[in-house]
């Protein structure tokens, strides 16, 4: 297992980022590494940094020191449009889908940045492949969809942004367990058919166990555990949250 | 008019104080160009609503997006464009004077049909505008800006998150919405007159027009202006031209207190 780490190539390298909300400190000196091509679930509690992560690599919350590098290239100073345009896509737990838009025009918005707009048929195809029910209601007003429906158009707008990692916040949250299912088997599907790197933040362990090869924890701000998924197990995990 | 409104409170969420004497100034050039420098119609139009993007490109990047990045910004953006406008009215009429100007109707002579008599200019200018409403809605829903532009009207962190620069596009839409006022104006010219202070009145009307029709709502602005027109035309037919404010504004409570959010309320571009 570790051997393979040696020879892949970094694809995101995060070290010792700072970032706050006011007065706040929410990221210490968190780091964190993603190899190219292999899913990552980074888990805690709720409160404790996650998403502020998730915000800080995409560019939509600025770090206050530390330095992330994408690809080789740092990047955590580059505006949020730029970041998009490298290839990472993110996937907030609020979803953020533009309510009056149908499904469709939600995907080709997806494809806005410049390095996307030319391949915005072939990657409307893979993600209706993917879930074949947003074809189906592809003309629907987004406000209409239900959560799952919402969650799985959320996932393909990041898709359609031709993103090599996506960055994903809470997949599971609010969705019952037959839709939770299709969503983590859409990114299973991902994972064996593409080499998009994929970091998934979840409170909710199971599914995201599953799924990761690697898990860190995240509490207070820090990353402070980092296991390959096999030799943690559920229990551990939660057991860390308190 | 609303359009111009509907497009700068959808996107930027800032009602605009400085509207009516925006939509003076596009009156103004054209009549410049029209009748000072000689250009004909169609070029003195292209030149005053090109002249007006940037001037709206360029009063956005110096003056309002610096305002946006300050806290508080809704509030000191809405007394800036109001005072601005009022800057603005006074320089039109230091530059112009006072004196009434008009610009020259686009046709001559009238339709008739039957006991009505409809001028041939009125009629083209039912056509401009509709022509218009119908680009913009292509430039809305088919063009990537137009889809920039709706998508930070819906939900500005989605719009992060796909990549469109809010900055850029709060400014395209600024200078675009300028033109488009600008635009109006002009229409608004060749119907009634023009002086420096006509603006406050055009912009009361785009006013209700927008707020009738629902805040933020192309086709509420659409829907609501023919509405007033309607009533302006039989109210003044029975009742006499001076009746017609009091009962816009009538009309305007009795749909307000039905419908708070306006006609097409809740949607947005």
């Amino acid at each position: 297992m570790n051997d393979k780490y040696a020879t892949a190539t970094t694809a995101l390298d995060i070290q010792k980022v700072d970032s706050f909300y006011g007065e706040l400190q929410v990221l210490r000196k968190a780091s964190l590494k993603l190899h190219e091509g292999e899913v990552v679930a980074l888990f805690g509690p709720n409160g404790h940094g996650k998403s502020t992560l998730l915000k800080v690599i995409s560019g939509i919350h600025p770090a206050v020191s530390g330095s992330i590098k994408y690809m080789g290239a740092e990047i955590a100073k580059t505006s949020s449009q730029k970041i998009v345009e490298l290839g990472i896509a993110y996937i907030p737990e609020a979803r953020n889908l533009f309510p009056d838009m149908t499904v469709l025009e939600n995907l080709r918005l997806g494809a806005y940045n410049r390095r996307a707009r030319g391949m915005v048929g072939e990657n409307l195809e893979y993600v209706f492949a993917l879930f074949p029910h947003l074809e189906e209601r592809k003309d629907q007003i987004a406000i209409t969809l239900s959560g799952g429906e919402s969650r799985m158009l959320a996932v393909s707008r990041g898709l359609m942004s031709g993103a090599s990692l996506l960055l994903i916040d809470e997949p599971s949250i609010g969705l019952s367990p037959i839709t939770k299912k299709t969503v983590f088997g859409a990114i299973e599907k991902i994972k064996n058919e593409t080499d998009i790197t994929v970091l998934i933040v979840e409170q909710e362990v199971d599914n995201a166990l599953k799924l990761a090869e690697r898990v860190y924890l995240l509490k207070r701000g820090q990353v402070f555990l980092e296991k390959v998924a096999d030799e943690i197990s559920k229990a551990e995990i939660e057991k860390a949250y308190f | 008019m609303a359009l111009g409104l509907t497009i700068i409170y959808g996107v930027i969420h800032v009602f605009n104080f400085g509207h009516g004497i925006v939509a003076v100034l596009g009156g103004y050039f054209t009549w410049l160009f029209l009748t000072k420098i000689g250009l004909g119609l169609i070029p003195s139009v292209i030149i005053a609503l090109v002249i007006m993007f940037f001037f709206g490109l360029v009063l956005f990047k110096s003056t309002i997006n610096p305002l946006l990045r300050t806290p508080n910004w809704e509030f000191s953006t809405i007394i800036f464009l109001l005072g601005m406008g009022i800057l603005l009215e006074n320089l039109t009429l230091q530059a112009f004077g006072p004196r009434v100007k008009n610009i020259p109707t686009f046709f001559e002579g009238s339709l008739k049909l039957g006991f009505v008599r409809i001028n041939w200019h009125e009629i083209s200018l039912i056509v401009i505008v509709l022509i218009f409403i119908v680009l913009l809605n292509i430039l809305l829903k088919r063009t990537w800006f137009g889809q920039a532009m709706r998508a930070v009207a819906q939900d500005m962190d989605g719009a992060k998150i796909v990549g469109i620069d809010i900055e850029k596009v709060f400014g395209q839409a600024f200078a675009f919405a300028t033109a488009v006022t600008g635009f109006s104006g002009i229409l608004l010219g060749t119907k009634y007159y023009m002086t420096p202070h006509i603006g406050w009145t055009w912009m009361f009307m785009g006013f209700l027009i927008v707020v009738l029709g629902g805040l933020g709502s192309a086709t509420g602005a659409v829907y609501a202006a023919f509405i007033m027109g309607i009533t302006e035309a039989f109210v003044t037919l029975y009742l006499g031209s001076m009746w017609v404010w009091p009962i816009w504004f009538v009309i305007f409570v009795i749909i307000l207190l039905l419908r708070p959010q306006g006609l097409a309320g809740g949607r947005t571009l």
